[in-house]
């Protein structure tokens, strides 16, 4: 009685996020899967073109490969600062956040375009380094693949570290100490402790880091070079440029149905147990 | 009128019960169509535009004195793109009336029936120096060329025509070009000694060709226009293919930058009216008042634009004439957004595969 009570509350309560979601995301996406095989009739021309397209392979590949670079790079230096922020005190810890989440709040294309300041030839990076070494050459960092992941990763580390943060903070202290007692080194207790005590975090981050960076558009066509074109940057080639929209929804589809089978494919390995934020 | 006051006061009455009663779902379900509803009952006319001056310079020159002569309200949207555009064509529910846009955009639009056949009773043409397609008119003509930073490249040394830009030995330097096949395939086969009268039909071979041996020496191929100005000013290169239209306001502003008017690939901007909006009269109106004369004149004082009317380009001051688009150096090339509307998707797939390798 009062079970059936609970369900009928959750269901009202969960109506109207249901509804939302429906509208906003199931229509829309519903509406590219049949705009991707309807151009003019009903068919695959659109998915057979992609097959053969020498372009859509090469995107393809392009965008995995800086996608999981940017994700591991930011794994590292995320797991890093999450690793000093929980060392913290609370109140030091609350300000050192804002500069966490500060890339946040900071719109990409105004981003995008600073680090041509901080990045390029005459950039601060490369004028501190010729100061302190005497060296002429500028490092090519600005038009090419470190500039599109240093880019990214700006972007991706707090999806990185909040989720990371999260999952440390609520580490009990005591296994660490236990360790510590039976004569634990701080590298074997972050090898057999802390690490596979947070992995539930890093696989959240990693996966939320892995499917925004499969999306990128404004980095890509700001920071790369012309080798960097991302699926995104196809996706708006079609959509706007050419108006084959059976095309750009093919691709979209395409990018979508990866990006769900590598989150399954994540979530096996935890065995399905994620902890999303 | 009153229709549309109705309209807003029901847009209204749904702010408000989003407040009170916090129904999120209800609201999202109501809102586009009361935003459908007023776009459709509206005798306001829409049309699209390009922000910053440009937005000044059209709602000063155009849309006030369109206001004040037929009693039409014009409003001006910016930033509008093709895209959405033929989402509204195809469900019906049209916002905007009157769609402003470079040439690959119009013919592509065109070419998908996006836009209302012009009007010849209403549009008069006969003045005009390109009288454009079936179902678009060209406004004004806007020009590219080679920029470069006068401080850190004397002219002598920057390149003045495509010709130089290919030219990697007389004239080093970190190069910049559009990822854009139209222009650049131009620009490529006048560098390789075409004459510009005689570019169309472009020799597409011979250009590729050109633009293989240029590849290894363009540093960045620019995605956002405002970049073509902002990589010379920030010292990432030293030439680039801009516009006289974004190099002088930058000019204006005080930054280093200067751009040869000894070569330009001149392009047209267009209008075309969206197929079934209920304000089409109005819109041939508006279409044909952009293109009178004295318009088209106080449009070149204002903006670094070459007008499409023969007689307002008459009417234009030596002040102007210095930063229009010339459409009598021989050196110069119109771009033929006609050649374009048959040839640009195949080209520019070529293109940014070719970018790819």
């Amino acid at each position: 009685m009062n079970h059936a009570l609970d369900t009928r509350h959750a269901a009202l309560l969960l109506a109207p996020l249901t509804l939302l979601m429906l509208l906003f995301f199931l229509m829309p996406a519903l509406s590219i899967v049949w705009t991707s095989v309807h151009g003019g009739q009903l068919d695959l021309a659109a998915y057979r073109e992609l097959l053969t397209s020498a372009l859509f392979r090469r995107v393809l590949a392009t965008t995995f490969e800086i996608s999981i670079e940017a994700t591991a790079l930011t794994l590292v230096i995320g797991y890093a600062i999450a690793m000093h922020l929980a060392r913290l005190t609370p109140s030091a810890r609350a300000v050192m956040m804002i500069f966490v989440m500060l890339p946040f709040w900071t719109s990409i294309l105004v981003k995008s375009f600073a680090f041509t300041i901080v990045l390029g030839d005459a950039g601060l990076v490369n004028r501190a380094i010729s100061w302190l070494f005497g060296t002429e050459t500028p490092i090519p960092m600005l038009f090419n693949r470190v500039g599109v992941v240093l880019g990214m990763l700006n972007f991706l580390l707090p999806f990185m570290v909040l989720p990371v943060l999260g999952n440390l903070l609520a580490q009990d202290r005591t296994l660490q100490r236990a360790a510590e007692t039976m004569g634990a080194g701080p590298v074997r207790i972050f090898l057999r402790i802390t690490l596979p005590l947070s992995l539930p975090g890093v696989l959240s981050g990693v996966l939320m880091c892995l499917s925004l960076s499969v999306g990128s558009y404004i980095t890509p066509a700001l920071l790369g070079g012309r080798t960097d074109m991302m699926m995104a940057n196809l996706v708006d080639f079609y959509t706007r440029q050419t108006l084959d929209w059976p095309a750009a929804s093919a691709i979209a589809m395409v990018l979508l149905l990866i990006t769900a089978l590598i989150v399954v494919l994540l979530t096996r390995v935890r065995g399905g147990n994620v902890e999303v934020l | 009128m009153t229709k549309t006051n109705e309209n807003r006061e029901l847009n209204a009455a749904v702010t408000v019960s989003r407040r009170s009663v916090l129904l999120g779902a209800t609201v999202a379900v109501a809102a586009p169509m009361m935003i459908a509803g007023r776009a459709r009952a509206d005798s306001t006319l829409t049309v699209t535009c390009w922000g910053g001056d440009y937005h000044k310079g059209i709602d000063s020159i155009f849309a006030k004195p369109f206001t004040a002569e037929t009693g039409i309200p014009v409003r001006l949207v910016d930033n509008a793109d093709l895209a959405r555009m033929k989402a509204q064509v195809q469900s019906g529910r049209l916002e905007w009336d009157v769609f402003d846009s470079v040439g690959p955009q119009i013919t592509a639009g065109a070419k998908d029936g996006l836009w209302e056949p012009v009007d010849e009773k209403i549009v008069n043409r006969s003045d005009l120096v390109v009288p454009g397609g079936t179902h678009y008119v060209g406004t004004y003509m806007f020009a590219g060329g080679l920029a470069f930073d006068p401080k850190r490249t004397p002219d002598a040394k920057a390149p003045a025509v495509f010709k130089d830009f290919w030219d990697v030995k007389a004239y080093p330097g970190r190069r910049g070009l559009r990822p854009r096949i139209s222009e650049t395939l131009e620009m490529a086969l006048i560098a390789d000694g075409v004459e510009p009268a005689k570019l169309y039909p472009l020799d597409v071979e011979r250009g590729f060709a050109a633009l293989d041996r240029i590849k290894p020496h363009i540093k960045k191929w620019i995605e956002a226009t405002p970049q073509t100005v902002t990589l010379i000013t920030a010292n990432e290169l030293d030439f680039t293919y801009s516009y006289i239209s974004r190099v002088r306001p930058a000019q204006i502003a005080g930054s280093s930058i200067a751009i040869s008017t000894r070569q330009t690939l001149n392009s047209l901007e267009y209008l075309a009216v969206a197929k079934g909006t209920a304000n089409r009269e109005a819109a041939m109106r508006y279409v044909d008042f952009c293109l009178r004369p004295d318009r088209q004149a106080a449009f070149a004082e204002t903006l670094f634009f070459s007008p499409n009317s023969k007689r307002g380009l008459a009417a234009a001051s030596a002040e102007a004439r210095k930063y229009m688009p010339d459409t009598q150096n021989p050196a110069n090339a119109v771009v033929d957004d006609e050649w374009w509307a048959q040839n640009y998707s195949a080209l520019q797939k070529r293109f940014t595969e070719w970018l790819l390798i």
